[in-house]
C-alpha cells in the first residue's frame, strides 16, 4: 500500500486539535512518506498559507477552537490555493456537504484508513507526475 | 517457551476484545502503523487515548453539571471524545458516545446521563483489558523470528 507512494515526499499540513487523532493521522501520513506540518486551528492553517508555506495536502478536521475546518477551506480557496488538495474529515459523516460547498476537494469520515488515504496520496502523485511530462 | 506462551495469551486476549466488540478493525490500523522505528506505536496512541479521554470524559461531566439542558455544548464535548474513540477502534465506547448524541439531538437529559454513565463504564472497562494486552505484550518482549533449534 504505502509502497505506491514511496519516494513521493509531499507537504501535508494535518489541521486537527484533537491529540489522539494528531498522532494516529501523523503517522499515517508519515508511512506515505509526507512531510507534516501539524495546525490546531483552522486560523493557524490559514496562516500557513498566508505565510507562504506550500501543501500538496490537507487533511482539516471539521470542528476545532478559534476557526473551524470549513471556515478555514473557504479562506484558503480565497487566497487563491486552488491547487492544493483538501480532504475535510469529521466523525460526522452529514459534514460532507458542507465541507464540499466550502471548497474541499473530498471528505472523508472518520476514521481515516490507509486503503482510503493511500488512494488519495497516489492521486496527487500521479497528477504531479503528469504535470511533469 | 515463556514468550511464546504470553504471546499467545496476547493474542488470545486481543481476539477475544475483538469477538465482545471492544475493539473493531481501527486497533489492527493502528498496530500496523507499527515498525522498527515506532515497535510501541499501538501502547503509544492508546495511552495517549486513556489520558485524552479522561479529560474529555472530565469536561462533559463539568458541562452537564455546569450547563443543565446545553445539548450542544454537551455534544460538542461528546463528538471529540468519539472521534478519539473511532481512531483506535474502541467500538463500545463509540457506539456509547453515539447513543449520548442521539440524546442531545432529542433534547433527552434522562438519556443523555443514562449514555453518559455507559460510556464511562466502557472506559474503565477497555482500560483495564487493554493495560492487561500491553502488560503481556511487553513481557513477551519484542516479536521474535522462529528459528531452528539443535545442531547441523
Amino acid at each position: 500500500m504505502a509502497s505506491n507512494a514511496q519516494g513521493s515526499h509531499m507537504k501535508a499540513l494535518l489541521v486537527e486539535d484533537a491529540a489522539v487523532e494528531t498522532l494516529f493521522h501523523s503517522a499515517i501520513l508519515h508511512m506515505f512518506h509526507c512531510e507534516t506540518t501539524v495546525a490546531k486551528t483552522g486560523k493557524e492553517a490559514v496562516d500557513l498559507f498566508l505565510e507562504g508555506k506550500k501543501f500538496d495536502i490537507v487533511l482539516c478536521e471539521k470542528e476545532m477552537p478559534v476557526m473551524n475546518g470549513l471556515e478555514a477551506v473557504e479562506k484558503i480557496r480565497a487566497i487563491g490555493e486552488t491547487d492544493v488538495k483538501i480532504v475535510g474529515v469529521s466523525v460526522d459523516c452529514n459534514a460532507m456537504e458542507a465541507f464540499m460547498s466550502a471548497g474541499a476537494d473530498v471528505f472523508v469520515p472518520k476514521p481515516i484508513t490507509l486503503d482510503v488515504l493511500s488512494a488519495i496520496i497516489q492521486e496527487i502523485i500521479n497528477k504531479k507526475n503528469n504535470a511533469m511530462v | 517457551m515463556e514468550y511464546a506462551n504470553l504471546r499467545r495469551q496476547a493474542a488470545s486476549l486481543k481476539r477475544s476484545l475483538f469477538d465482545q466488540g471492544y475493539l473493531d478493525e481501527q486497533f489492527c490500523q493502528v498496530e500496523d502503523l507499527q515498525d522498527e522505528a515506532s515497535p510501541n506505536f499501538a501502547e503509544e496512541v492508546v495511552s495517549l487515548f486513556f489520558k485524552d479521554s479522561a479529560r474529555l470524559v472530565a469536561n462533559i461531566e463539568q458541562a452537564m453539571e455546569k450547563y443543565p439542558g446545553d445539548f450542544n455544548r454537551w455534544d460538542a464535548h461528546m463528538q471529540q471524545l468519539k472521534g478519539s474513540c473511532f481512531s483506535i477502534g474502541a467500538s463500545k465506547m463509540s457506539n456509547e458516545c453515539t447513543s449520548f448524541r442521539n440524546s442531545c439531538a432529542e433534547e433527552n437529559a434522562e438519556g443523555c446521563r443514562r449514555s453518559f454513565q455507559k460510556v464511562k463504564r466502557e472506559h474503565a472497562i477497555l482500560r483495564q483489558k487493554l493495560e492487561s494486552y500491553f502488560q503481556l505484550l511487553r513481557q513477551a518482549g519484542p516479536a521474535r523470528t522462529a528459528t531452528r533449534s539443535g545442531g547441523k
